[in-house]
């Protein structure tokens, strides 16, 4: 009954209803696209930081991801696979060997970062092999082969097919050395990786470096990245003492921190946006209790409870904030989703930025993040309550007498 | 005269819904206003504190140096320093030097990046040098003090006032070991930095590299005052004799923060169309309310005598009174708390953790405005216009309307 | 008056400095004593750390301070391994991939053949004499022990140096050195001291870090010639293939 009347009384001034839902529809739907536009650049970060090269979650010997120390290594029983696999969650298991030394050809060397994989493992955790711009993966075809990255082949001078000379210090103490031919360069559009990374097969790595069977860590592709932290810890709970596991939070503490800056700046650009939004609706709320003082005195005077009046104004202005709730959402939805398929690519202004030990392709592509829809939703919400409260409360304590006299 | 009073008296007959109309056009322009020169402050800074630490607003290399970073480019700047510190807009230059050598301590050894800068220049300007005292600072170009960053000095387990043993390769391909010691230790948060640079004065670090006197970055760090092309171009005529120089802005010289500030600024554009978008709907959606709730009004001047043109006026010169005083109040409010932006800021260190890095640079937890005169003006202008605007067409259908039918309807 | 300035100049550089100028030539006898004008040796080198234990044989040629050629005869898995110091600069030889090796900057603070020893040792060690000046600190019937304090300037990264010299033979029984802070950082002890032709050589090097103290490396000349004809011209990465 008192719904039948507040939704007759927005039909009844279908104008000003219709501009104040047009207001409310425009700021949320906006806001959830941009919401998502920005959530599709977070994502895009931390893809490039894990599924370029950590992975989403590592399991190493305590203290190795801090120094890198060629001698916390470890030899992954079947067991452990097996545990880690069966966790809920895991994808997918990559064992890695990491050395650090010099490659050179003919009158060129650079210092570089080597990671020993296995090429069937490793590409179900990275995307490196969607990078890839000359050559090809690594093949058991060639068990000598390496992937390099792009700034890397440049200074080296090299192409695929091409002969390279690894040196390193062993774990046995020796001068590790061996040939490596070039199967294929990578580009990621992050500088370090691209001038310093090569990847080679696992097995040719612990022969080099003399430590057979070992590795440095293994490194998961999860199913939900967002749960790496959660993850970590429950499994350092099973884990063998001398291991632990990191989510990518852990190996990135930057990118935590900018996904926590995110969080803040999303926050605050929610409440502008709505103080400006809600600004519009507590004026017109205002405006239209005002202008039905009269009509208000009268019911008042017919015996309406100021109660169900108070009610009615808030339900109006709730009513019109559901409406705008749900028309701003499907219209947020369908924008995000054009944007999500669609997208809009900024390569020819900017080139890709590193941030946080991510980078941000120079690209404009939303994804669908849940919080990006309830926050603004709560917030148009609580905002339409609060500028009904007040014209509600006004209404509900006229003097029914005084109203009906009113022009 | 006559009708801006009568107008000014028609618009405080119904105080309330005048007041309603002012206070939402002009929170309007005050949230337009200071969120503009917040973002407007935050992106100044970000330049400012990356030009600083970085390689300056415009920087003068040897042809080439940029792209490659080849240590043999560097070049023998002369006066050049003093004659571009003389240049009108011209803050500080800062001459200095990379070069990329292994440092080594009584226990470990680790790979650097030796700077040589000069010292009473660069701790004017660098934000890395800010929090090291008179006695922490490197004294003169060739002594063996060196500033180091705390990861480093941890890593090579020396302490303050310790010495370390530099090698590089010098031009001539010889190596070449010089001992330094700890003066001061800075703190930057970016971990690439506090692990890897070591600044010693210029001299120093060139004649180590067999280069005396040369260097591979004069950074030119702007004052402000005048615009940064006209800058460019005192600067390239003052390197225009040396046709084996190139003087380059710093967009290009950090292409990373540069393309971060472009590509942050992009969203930031998105977000602000939509705020304007919401305050014009909200201002047209106030004004036609309150024009449209007074038809019954009109109605009743127009039955009273009045001709649909002189309505029309009436409304058109209310709106620009209300309009006005809207304005007027809205830049009251969005100075105020521009002011207050400026002054005290919002401080997000609560919600963040420490050392928040941006596209290299460190990133101060406490965001603060920087005035935007022009554009507050250009603002405020818009919400005015758009306020006359959203008059126009009540004031045209009020001078339409049949007396008779305006006094029925209600 | 012309006289006083020479004079000056005499009393400087003789009474006080006259010991000092002593102490210098005696650590530099005795830096001298492994090379001498040019040697020729045998050597096994044991090292052991908590990662590994290796026992190498290898052949070992020098010249003066500055040349040096040291090529690894066992085990077969490490043979023709080689390196060669001239000046400054190091270069190693890999005969598994035929390549010579020029150890970047970034590199001469590593482990030489993952012994205790770095590159920048090989390269700095011969020096003493140069970088630091000395004082006596002991005197015994059978020993002088020599505090070394680096010149203020010198590109060492050592706080001080203390040998430990056996009189009668003029060797080094013990070197310890420390860091700025006066901890103990490592010690080379020598001992099993033989007559080769007329020198009086220790013919075995400990090598003790002090803070891994399970670890260490230990050289032990099997055959050790010296004041052969060779020439500079010797030294060239030609001969570090070993060709």
């Amino acid at each position: 009954m008192l719904f039948q009347l507040a939704a007759r009384n927005l039909w009844r001034n279908r104008r000003r209803s219709l501009l104040t839902l047009t207001a409310m529809v425009v700021s949320s739907s906006l806001l959830i696209l941009s919401l998502g536009i920005y959530s599709g650049m977070i994502e895009d970060m931390l893809a490039s930081a894990t599924e370029q090269y950590h992975g989403h979650l590592v399991v190493s010997v305590r203290g190795y991801q801090q120094d890198r120390e060629l001698f916390a290594h470890f030899s992954p029983d079947k067991q452990l696979m097996a545990r880690l696999a069966d966790g809920s969650g895991t994808l997918a298991i990559s064992p890695r060997l990491r050395s650090f030394g010099l490659l050179s050809h003919a009158q060129n060397t650079q210092p570089i970062e080597v990671l020993g994989i296995r090429p069937e493992l490793e590409s179900a955790v990275t995307t490196l092999q969607q990078k890839l711009i000359a050559g090809r993966y690594l093949d058991y075809a060639l068990p000598g082969g390496a992937l390099i990255g792009q700034g890397l082949a440049k200074k080296l001078g090299v192409k695929p097919g091409d002969e390279l000379v690894f040196i390193t210090q062993a774990a046995d103490g020796s001068i590790g050395n061996d040939l490596l031919q070039v199967a294929g360069i990578f580009a990621t559009g992050a500088t370090g990786r691209d001038n310093g990374l090569a990847l080679v097969h696992l097995p040719w790595l612990q022969q080099v470096i003399a430590l057979p069977g070992e590795v440095h860590e293994l490194s998961l592709r999860l199913e939900d990245p967002l749960q790496a932290a959660a993850l970590a810890s429950r499994m350092n709970r099973t884990l063998p003492t001398e291991l632990e596991a990191i989510g990518w939070d852990g190996l990135l503490p930057e990118m935590a921190e900018a996904i926590a800056t995110y969080d803040v700046s999303r926050l605050i650009m929610c409440i502008i946006l709505y103080f400006a939004a809600g600004l519009g609706v507590l004026n017109t709320f205002f405006m239209s209790v005002m202008e039905r003082t009269r009509e208000f005195g009268i019911i008042m005077a017919m015996g309406m409870k100021p109660w169900r009046v108070r009610a009615m104004v808030l339900l109006e202005s709730l009513l019109l904030g559901g409406i705008s709730l749900v028309v701003g959402l499907a219209l947020g939805l369908l924008m995000s989703l054009y944007m999500r398929d669609v997208g809009i690519d900024l390569s020819a202004h900017i080139t890709p930025v590193t941030y946080a030990g991510g980078t941000i392709l120079p690209r404009l592509r939303a994804v669908l993040d849940p919080p990006n829809f309830y926050i603004p939703a709560q917030l148009l919400l609580l905002i339409c309550l609060v500028a009904g409260i007040f014209p509600a409360n006004r209404a509900a304590r006229l003097n029914p007498a005084a109203a009906i006299r009113e022009e | 005269m006559d009708d801006l009073l009568l107008a000014w008296k028609n618009i405080w007959r119904n105080r309330r819904r005048t007041l309603i109309t002012l206070a939402a056009i002009s929170l309007s322009i005050m949230l337009v206003q200071a969120t503009h020169n917040l973002a407007f402050g935050i992106y100044a800074r970000m330049v400012d504190s990356g030009v600083r630490a970085g390689s300056g607003h415009l920087t003068v290399y040897r042809t080439g140096y940029i792209d490659s970073r080849d240590e043999k480019l560097s070049f023998d700047p002369d006066n050049l320093a003093e004659t571009v510190r003389n240049l009108p807009g011209v803050e500080q230059a800062l001459p200095r030097l990379y070069l990329p050598a292994l440092a080594q301590s009584s226990r470990e050894s680790r790979g650097i990046m030796l700077t040589g800068i000069d010292p009473q220049a660069e701790v004017t300007v660098n934000p890395y040098l800010k929090g090291l005292g008179e006695d922490e600072m490197v004294r003169g170009l060739s002594g063996r003090d060196a500033v180091i960053g705390q990861r480093l000095l941890d890593e090579l387990k020396i302490r303050k006032g310790g010495k370390f043993v530099v090698t590089l390769q010098s031009r001539d391909g010889e190596l070449s070991s010089e001992l330094l010691r700890v003066r001061g230790v800075f703190k930057t948060g970016i971990k690439e930095i506090d692990r890897s640079l070591v600044m010693v004065g210029r001299e120093r670090a060139a004649a180590m590299a067999g280069i005396s006197g040369e260097i591979h970055e004069l950074a030119v760090i702007l004052d402000g005052r005048s615009s940064e092309e006209d800058a460019a171009l005192q600067l390239a005529a003052a390197v225009a004799d040396r046709p084996h120089l190139e003087t380059v802005p710093w967009e290009r010289a950090m292409a990373n923060l540069a393309n971060a500030i472009k590509l942050d600024y992009a969203g930031q554009q998105i977000i602000f169309i939509i705020i304007v978008l919401i305050v014009t709907i909200g201002v047209v959606n106030t004004l036609l309310m309150s024009v449209m709730e007074r038809i019954h009004e009109f109605g009743g001047i127009l039955a009273l005598g009045a001709t649909p043109g002189r309505l029309r006026r009436m409304i058109m010169t209310e709106a620009l009174l209300l309009g006005a005083s809207a304005l007027v109040l809205g830049c009251l409010l969005g100075s105020l708390l521009t002011w207050y932006l400026v002054e005290v800021g919002i401080n997000l260190a609560a919600w963040l953790p420490e050392d928040l890095e941006f596209g290299g640079v460190v990133f101060e937890p406490i965001l603060r405005a920087t005035w935007d005169l022009p554009w507050m003006g250009e603002i405020a202008l818009y919400v005015f216009l758009l306020t006359l605007l959203a008059s126009l067409y009540p004031a045209l259908k009020a001078g339409r309307i049949a007396p008779a039918s305006a006094m029925r309807h209600h | 008056m012309k006289i006083l300035p020479l004079l000056l100049l005499l009393a400087c550089l003789y009474p006080p400095a006259a010991w000092a100028l002593d102490l210098r030539a005696l650590i530099r006898e005795v830096e001298e004593q492994h090379t001498g004008l040019s040697s020729e040796a045998t050597m096994s080198m044991q090292v052991k750390t908590r990662h590994w234990e290796r026992n190498l044989e290898m052949e070992a040629i020098s010249l003066e301070r500055d040349h040096f050629l040291v090529r690894i005869l066992a085990p077969p898995k490490e043979k023709g391994v080689a390196s060669l110091k001239v000046g400054q600069e190091v270069w190693n030889y890999l005969p598994k991939v035929d390549r010579v090796i020029k150890v970047p900057p970034s590199m001469m603070g590593g482990a030489w053949m993952g012994s205790h020893l770095t590159n920048n040792d090989l390269v700095k060690a011969a020096h003493v004499d140069e970088d630091y000046d000395f004082r006596l600190l002991e005197e015994t019937d059978r020993s002088w022990r020599i505090d070394c304090i680096p010149k203020s300037d010198a590109a060492v990264v050592w706080g001080r140096i203390i040998y430990q010299v056996d009189k009668a033979t003029k060797t080094p029984t013990e070197v310890d050195y420390y860091d700025e802070e006066g901890e103990k950082v490592r010690t080379i002890v020598f001992d099993d001291v033989q007559s080769i032709g007329s020198r009086t050589v220790p013919m075995r090097m400990t090598v003790q870090p002090h803070d891994k103290p399970n670890e260490r490396t230990v050289f032990h000349y099997s055959r050790l010639k010296f004041d052969m004809p060779l020439e500079k011209s010797f030294f060239s990465l030609r001969n570090l293939r070993g060709i």
